[in-house]
């Protein structure tokens, strides 16, 4: 199963992954986190701390670099630059821009060939994007399970949210599901859902047990009173089963 | 007040999704053109916000595809029509703000995905020929490395990364930090942190990004009310302290 989480900068779409793979993790499931950002930051979420991230990224680029043979098979990938998380979740972390460069960044493998081609098997794959449409927009048709579009209460973050659903439907990528972050009230939970008309939402408070593990760069899961956060994503994630 | 004798600032600000960019970005133009400045600000995210921000309610300024023709064999594919003159496209096209910032916006993604239109290459080829000595230039970047590693805001001969003081906005900051590496880079790098709380420690963030802090920005309830209401933050009655810092921040960039 391919599951793309998608939106605005900022929503809160890493947060979101993170839970969602930990909490398929902790059901028995084969979960493969795949970063897709080229700033990829999902390790910090998944609890597997800064240094290690930045290990995993220091043998990417040394493949960009020519010292490592390059491989292109999603398993090489993930034994090569990817790490273990928490509750049996694999995370691989796809391509990070390393240098500026007025060039493609993407030494040949980006997300969206890895997600349309590779074949995962029977692992719940989920790609936590790049912000705004760019890299979810080449993901050839139909080649997703799921699309999750995370977004929170202000207008700008509506409006990529419709636009990321307009381009999931109008390229068939499965089942389309709206995460509402960051929700302080019934208002603004309103604020989405009429926005959104009847595809399927997932409200989720505002959490600022979020906001500490993100100061200090650990997993959500780590902090005191993250249940409100937790719960509707673990939810989630029995509803994909 | 006026301070014309202020040499123009060419700026852009970089930096993760939600850190805050166009905000300040918006606080920074209004105030440089506040002081007298002519400004352009320029909005190349193709999820605008900047406009927003200024409180200008579009998120398009477009230049007519006719204004642009095929480029040389050696590129760039497309240039402005020669007999065009760049000035009077800023005041013909751009949408202009109270205060007289003038804003447009160029990485707008109309119709196909990816790809730039022609008028956007136009506003393109426009920033390249603007007389530096007469215009200030405020850039507001998308979130991520994508668009300032490639250079799009190689304009700017100062970058501010705006972070917020969390790991994933320092993780993002050093990145954007290795923009110093390019040849096209800008002159100076330095940090703005932003919604931080008495607790937090923007000098300790800025070490941790190993560069220089050109400016911290207080957390601001009223701001977040505003984007929930889409409404532009400036002057808003509980900024205050926000746009002092903004100010400062303006000071310490002209300073670089």
């Amino acid at each position: 199963m391919k599951i793309a989480v998608i939106g605005k900068g900022g929503v809160g779409k890493t947060s979101v992954s993170a839970v969602l793979a930990r909490s398929l993790g902790r059901l028995g499931k084969p979960v493969v986190a795949l970063d897709c950002d080229t700033n990829p930051n999902l390790g910090l979420s998944l609890g597997v701390g800064e240094e290690e991230s930045q290990r995993i990224l220091t043998m990417r680029q040394q493949v960009d670099e020519g010292d490592v043979e390059h491989a292109l098979g999603w398993d090489d990938l993930l034994d090569r630059f990817g790490t273990d998380a928490p509750d049996g979740v694999r995370l691989g972390i796809v391509n990070r821009i390393e240098n500026p460069e007025p060039s493609c960044p993407c030494c040949g493998l980006s997300p969206e060939r890895l997600l349309s081609q590779a074949n995962f098997g029977n692992a719940i794959v989920i790609g936590d994007f790049e912000a705004g449409l760019g890299s979810y927009s080449r993901v050839g048709n139909e080649k997703l399970d799921v699309t999750i579009v995370v977004i929170e209460p202000t207008p700008r973050s509506i409006d990529v949210g419709l636009r990321a659903l307009d381009h999931a439907r109008s390229h068939h990528q499965g089942r389309i599901l709206v995460v509402a972050n960051k929700v302080r009230n019934s208002k603004e939970a309103e604020m989405i859902s009429t926005a959104i008309g009847d595809t399927s939402i997932t409200v989720v408070p505002f959490s600022e047990a979020v906001a500490s593990a993100d100061r200090k760069g650990t997993s959500v899961f780590e902090e005191a009173n993250a249940d409100d956060f937790i719960a509707p994503i673990r939810q989630l994630a029995k509803s994909l089963n | 007040m006026n301070d014309a004798a202020q040499r123009p600032l060419r700026v852009a600000f970089v930096g993760k999704g939600g850190s805050g960019k166009s905000t300040i970005a918006a606080l920074f133009a209004r105030i440089l053109a506040q002081q007298g400045s002519r400004v352009v600000a320029l909005d190349s995210d193709p999820m605008p916000g900047l406009a927003y921000a200024l409180g200008i309610y579009v998120d398009d300024a477009p230049l007519p595809d006719e204004l642009v023709v095929a480029g040389p064999a050696t590129g760039p594919e497309w240039i402005l029509r020669p007999d065009v003159d760049p000035l009077s496209l800023i005041e013909r096209y751009s949408v202009k703000t109270q205060e007289g910032v003038h804003y447009f916006q160029f990485g707008n993604t109309r119709g196909t995905w990816g790809a730039l239109s022609r008028g956007q290459h136009a506003w393109s080829e426009v920033v390249k020929r603007l007389p530096e000595s007469a215009w200030n230039l405020v850039g507001d970047l998308p979130g991520g490395l994508r668009q300032p590693m490639n250079g799009w805001g190689k304009y700017a001969e100062v970058a501010l990364i705006v972070t917020e003081p969390t790991t994933k906005g320092v993780m993002t900051a050093r990145q954007l930090a290795k923009l110093t590496n390019a040849k096209w880079g800008p002159r100076k790098i330095a940090v703005v942190v932003n919604k931080i709380r008495p607790t937090d420690d923007a000098n300790a963030i800025a070490a941790q990004i190993r560069l220089p802090l050109a400016g911290s920005v207080p957390e601001c309830d009223a701001i977040q009310r505003a984007e929930l209401e889409l409404r532009s933050p400036l002057g808003l009655p509980g900024t205050e302290a926000v746009e002092t810092a903004v100010r400062a921040l303006v000071r310490t960039a002209q300073g670089l």
